[in-house]
Formats: structure tokens, sequence, C-alpha cells
């Protein structure tokens, strides 16, 4: 029997691990290091900077059209994925972890994962979206929902010993479920004592229940 | 401690997203399973978005002065960003013949059918992106065997739970094992196992009685 997988066939890749583990950042062709993509696409996560996503853009859609021609064949589809890999980059900046990889390893693997998805959608008419499945998205592990409802529960047995404004806040936001805008106008105060007394009150009580803790 | 593992360069057709839905399914898998893949694939997909999207500056060139891209990046620069993730990955469950198995995430939407089986063999068929491939999730009661067939193509099975023997080895899960149309064998299983399988074109049984049951390998693999 043959067993025709081997671990003999050393490709160019595998040659090139070490060589790749190394600083592989000596750009020829262009200026921008990988710290400068870095940088700008965390000022867009944290600032929604329209410079920077723009210089992002004009960086990688070319790549990405020409990944896109070359799979897609056509110059439409490979608009789409350009427009929606590059998508995903504005509205998910935020969500872009620099400490699992580096800023062209997430763009390639969204591009890659939508390009696949859209080959599966043209040759067999499949709109599912596997490929988030089968290729994880290294991304920051979002807020886990079931801790922050128990935490509010646990926060909100002791509001009544808040300070009467500091309460319609905590209130209004965490009972109602108004908005922060929605509750200055219902209670005609500036936006901005909304925000500082919600934190006073959020500060107070976990402070009461660390004292019940005790 | 698996055994068996895709070469490198699957792993490298995996990275680049150019493999069939089936096969890159199972080097997903292999991958969750085994941590040496699981970090070279890592690598490689590091140094293929590289090449990718940076490297590639040429053809890259040429497109760009002939596209003018400013009414997309203005229209995307209209849209708010998005504040949730989409969704939380759950793993697929499966259950047959009362083991309930978790099985890896890149199956999480492609199980979704029920199974066929005779005697201690359950089959579900998973859905192919190419024509002659099929694709399957196939148990084993302990016990169990398959009649000796070989196979027009290459035959891929990822063991996912449980251990099989054929007459050259035992595998356990994570085994990845390739084998290609030359060889005949004939799998065992003592303790029941679960497995992932891909043949590239239908199972032909070879000897002497097992040819009557030819039409039962269409069903099982
Ligand atoms: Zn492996």
């Amino acid at each position: 029997m043959q067993n025709i997988q081997s671990q003999r066939s050393q490709s160019r890749y595998a040659k090139g691990y070490v060589l790749y583990n190394k600083p592989y950042m000596e750009e020829k062709n262009s200026d921008i290091t990988t710290e400068q993509l870095k940088e700008k696409l965390i000022s867009v996560a944290n600032s929604r900077s329209r410079s920077d996503y723009a210089m992002l853009f004009s960086y990688f859609a070319p790549k990405i059209l020409a990944f896109g021609h070359q799979r897609l064949s056509t110059q439409g589809l490979a608009m789409d994925l350009v427009q929606e890999t590059m998508t995903a980059v504005w509205t998910k900046a935020h969500l872009f972890d620099a400490d699992k990889g580096a800023v062209t390893t997430w763009i390639f693997t969204i591009m890659r994962n939508r390009c696949f998805d859209m080959l599966r959608k043209v040759q067999h008419n499949r709109e599912d979206t596997v490929s988030d499945d089968i290729w994880p998205i290294f991304e920051t592990a979002e807020h886990v929902e079931p801790e922050d409802h128990m935490l509010t529960n646990k926060l909100m047995k002791h509001v009544d010993e808040l300070p009467p404004l500091q309460q319609q806040i905590v209130r209004g936001i965490y009972l109602q479920e108004l908005s922060q805008q929605e509750l200055a106008s219902k209670l005609n105060v500036p936006l901005g004592t909304v925000k500082s007394r919600l934190r006073l009150g959020l500060v107070k009580l976990r402070s009461i229940l660390e004292k019940h803790h005790d | 401690m698996i055994n068996y593992h895709p070469n490198d360069d699957m792993l490298l057709e995996h990275a680049k997203g150019s493999l069939s839905l089936a096969m890159t399914t199972a080097l997903s898998a292999h991958c969750e399973l085994c941590s040496i893949c699981q970090e070279k694939l890592t690598t490689m997909t590091q140094q293929h978005a590289h090449i990718a999207l940076i490297e590639e500056d040429a053809a890259a060139d040429e497109l760009e002065t002939s596209i003018d891209l400013d009414d997309m990046l203005n229209s995307i620069m209209l849209l708010t960003p998005s504040s949730t993730s989409e969704r939380l990955s759950q793993s697929a469950i499966v259950t047959v013949k009362g083991h309930e198995y978790q099985l890896p995430k890149a199956f999480r939407q492609q199980v979704r059918e029920t199974w066929n089986g005779l005697g201690k063999i359950s089959r579900m068929r998973l859905e192919t992106d190419s024509g002659d491939a099929r694709a399957s999730l196939l148990h084993i009661d302990a016990g169990g065997e398959i009649p000796e067939h070989t196979h027009q193509g290459t035959e891929l099975t990822l063991l996912l739970a449980g251990h099989f023997e054929d007459e050259f080895n035992r595998y356990g899960p994570g085994d990845f094992i390739l084998l290609d149309s030359d060889h005949q064998h004939t799998p065992k299983t003592e303790d029941g196992c679960l497995c992932y399988t891909v043949v590239d074109a239908p199972l032909r049984f070879t000897k002497g009685i097992s040819k009557l049951l030819n039409p039962i390998g269409e069903l099982i693999y």
C-alpha cells in the first residue's frame, strides 16, 4: 500500500518557513511598513479616520482586484470582491486583533473567505457562508453577553441604594433600555450629564456590590 | 497522537483557498484537531497573504490605472461600523446509533441530512462542489468492517473519533489518510469509529461475493 500523502516533498513554502519567521518587511516596492499598516487600521478602528482608511483602500484595493481577476475571471465579480472585502475592513476594523496576526493576514483571510463563498454562489448557486467556519477569522472576542447580564442583575438589586439622580439614569438605561441620547432629551439635560451620572452610578453600584461580597 | 498528516502542498492549497469544498473541509477539520498542522497553516497563511497583498504589484498596478475606485471608497465610508460579530460559532453535533459526536467547526453548516445505513455501517452524505466526488460522514459500529474495495481515484479518510485498522496500520482520531487507486484495503474497527471520507469516484468492491454488494458500495461512500 502506498500512503501517497508524504512529508518528503518539501515545497518552496515549507523551505521558506524559517526565513519567513524573521522580520519579512523589507519593502522593495512600497514605502509602507507592516507597522504603519497596523497604525492606520487601528486609527480607523478607534477614530474612524477617513484619511487612514483611504490610504488602506488605495493600498489594498488594487491587489484585491488582481486576486479577484485570477480567481473569479470577470471584472464585475472582482469588483464585488473588492467591495465586500474593503467594506469589512471599514465596518469591522475594531474587531482586528493585532496580537493575533498582521493586518495583511487579516485582510487576506477576509478576501479569501469572501472569494470562496462567491465562487460557490456563482458555480453552485449556494447562498451560505461556509468559509468562516472553514477558516476562522481572527478577531477580538466580543464581550460575553451572559456574564454581563448576570452582572447587571446583581448590580440592579442595589439600584435603590443610589442617589436619586444616578438611579434615574441607571434605571433608564438598564431597565427601560433607553439610549443615552433619549434619556438626555427626556430629562432635558445635556448628554454629557447623562454619561457622567451613569458612570458615577455604575462605579457606586460596583463598590456596593464589592462591600456585599466582603 | 496523530500519525498521519496532510502534506505541505495540500496545506498550502488550503491556505490559499483553492481546494474543493470537500477537501478543504477535511483540511480545516484536521487542523482543528492537530496543533502541528494548525501552526504550519498559520505560517503559510501569513506568508501567502504577504505574497498576495504586498508583493503582487505588477498586476495590481496595471489594473489600478484603468479602474476608478473612488466611488466605491466613498460609498463604503458612508457605512457605520457593525456593532457585533455576526454569530457565535457553534459546533456541529451529530447523533448516530445512540452516540453523540461533536464535529469540527468546518462541518457546522454542512451536516443536515439523516443517516442511511446497513448493519453496522451508517452514512450521511455531505455536499461536494465537484461532480464525481462523494463526501460522507461514515459511522461504523464496534466490530464492523467494510468489504474489501479499491477506488478509481484517491480516497481521503479523516478519522474523527474512535479507531480503525486495515491490513497495514491502526489509525486514531485526527489521522488524515489519503490513499491512491492502486491499493485495496479492508478497514475494520474494534471499538467503532466516525470518519469523514472523500472519494473522487464511486468505489468498486473487488472480491468474490462482495461483487454482489457493489450497489452497497455506492450506498456506503
Ligand atoms: Zn497534522
